[in-house]
């Protein structure tokens, strides 16, 4: 495998290289690969990281409930762009931790933090309360329990913005906030319909 | 070496993370329906509203108050009846449905029209669920009339203000939601597209060059023959430029700010 692997780099290499002598020709596009986030970090960034990686994971389980139950159309699309391009940013997370030797999850309960006021509402209080909701309300709690967990994001954001160190991190924490401010919008206009 | 440069760091991350960790403890809930006047701030159906628009869950005041911005200066705007407020036609029954960031325990929720109470929630200390929602009877009132809904909390002496802006009972057919209460021309601004990604202060994405920040959208028929623009509804299929290239939609949903073609949206644009 290891050998084959080889194999296919050298031929890449020397398709560069032939490319690199042969006329020039139109750019093909290439499509967008994963952004790289470097080797400089702080302990801020490596936390943000682990935090977010537990927030989208619980994101992903209320809109992939919500994926099972009756809602509108408008609100099934929402949701399902939310699961794809949140599964997309939770990989990325992921590879950065990994990519530093650091634990893709905090070591210890998220819940540690409720004390001074941290990831105030858990995965598992919206959870059961979608799990709970029913017929015509559920559309309205899960809107409104997604609505206060991506409030949570653009305020976690703001801890990385203010204190995180490595420019690919912040720059998806821009990302996260301005996303999940978006959404809201969206949102609050078909909670209030 | 390294290590030695870092512990002080790491302490400093300490102190700075839990400082932000307690910041969402000034961050805690509103009603999102009926919508209050803020969170019409913050889905932008009324603009021009300043900050309360990116934090509609923070209107928090010492209790006791009867205004729609809790005491605070920076969400004055919240209290001034002059701006033309949409109102949502409701009947003599309406369920209000709060949106919580952090659950405080509770000491009791209220509701006010006209300086009358006319619902009154006992908690008694306890922690709320993950949402709220309290049905209250508006049975004796008529017309257009500001309710106020407001958050005791338990254990401080705070509390968290709402005002919703009502048309209640039998105002005539499917009355206007944006009847508008005052002798302003009716050319309502609420009507307008909320078009603009409404730039977040502090918070832009430095990559994407080219902002489609000008373009009039509004949630249109897709234009699927254009450029990427937010705020528009894309089906399966359809097809867009983006910074000279071209894709197809993958997955049909309504456009926003972030989810215009990029390595994070591959599984809704692809590239052709």
């Amino acid at each position: 495998m290891r050998r084959i692997k080889f194999a296919l780099a050298a031929a890449a290499l020397t398709l560069l290289a032939a490319c690199g002598t042969a006329a020039p020709e139109p750019v093909a596009y290439r499509p967008p690969s994963a952004p790289e986030a470097g080797a400089t970090f702080n302990s801020t960034d490596v936390m943000y990281l682990q935090m977010m990686v537990a927030h989208h994971t619980q994101g992903l389980e209320l809109v992939k409930l919500a994926r099972t139950r009756g809602t509108s159309e408008e609100v099934a699309q929402l949701a399902g762009a939310i699961e794809v391009t949140q599964t997309t940013e939770l990989e990325v997370m992921q590879g950065w931790l990994t990519g530093w030797g650091e634990p893709t999850t905090a070591g210890h309960d998220p819940n540690a933090h409720a004390s001074h006021g941290g990831l105030p509402i858990t995965g598992a209080d919206e959870m059961a309360a979608l799990r709970k909701a029913t017929g015509g309300q559920f559309q309205t709690t899960f809107l409104n329990l997604l609505i206060g967990h991506q409030h949570n994001a653009v305020e976690m954001a703001r801890m990385e913005t203010d204190s995180g160190l490595n420019e690919k991190v912040k720059d998806l924490a821009n990302r996260i906030s301005l996303s999940r401010t978006e959404q809201i919008k969206q949102m609050l206009g078909l909670v209030a319909a | 070496m390294r290590r030695l440069v870092a512990y002080p760091l790491v302490a400093l991350g300490l102190v700075t993370a839990s400082l932000a960790l307690a910041s969402p403890a000034s961050a805690h809930g509103y009603v999102s329906s009926p919508p209050s006047r803020q969170a019409l701030c913050a889905s932008g159906r009324v603009t021009g509203c300043g900050p309360v628009q990116y934090e509609p869950q923070s209107v928090e005041g010492p209790k006791g108050q009867r205004n729609c911005h809790g005491g605070l200066a920076q969400f004055a705007v919240l209290n001034d009846d002059s701006r033309n407020w949409p109102a949502t036609s409701v009947g003599s029954s309406v369920t209000f449905n709060w949106v919580l960031t952090a659950r405080h325990s509770t000491s009791s929720w209220e509701y006010f029209i006209g300086g009358r109470r006319i619902a009154f929630f006992e908690d008694g200390g306890r922690q709320p669920n993950a949402t709220v929602s309290h049905q209250v009877s508006l049975a004796g009132f008529s017309g257009r009339q500001t309710l106020l809904a407001i958050w005791n909390i338990g254990d401080t002496p705070m509390a968290f203000y709402n005002c919703i802006d009502l048309q209640i009972g039998g105002g005539g057919p499917a009355p206007s939601p944006t009847a508008s209460p005052t002798a302003r021309p009716s050319t309502s601004p609420t009507a307008r597209p909320t078009a603009r990604p409404s730039a977040q202060p502090t918070v832009r994405p430095s990559s994407p060059a080219g902002s489609p920040s000008a373009r009039p959208t509004g949630p249109g028929p897709g234009a699927p023959a254009g450029e990427w623009a937010p705020g528009t509804a894309y089906r399966t299929g359809d097809e867009i430029s983006y910074q000279g290239v071209r894709y197809r939609c993958r997955q049909s949903h309504t456009s926003i700010v972030t989810w215009e073609p990029s390595y994070y949206t591959l599984a809704l644009w692809l590239p052709i």
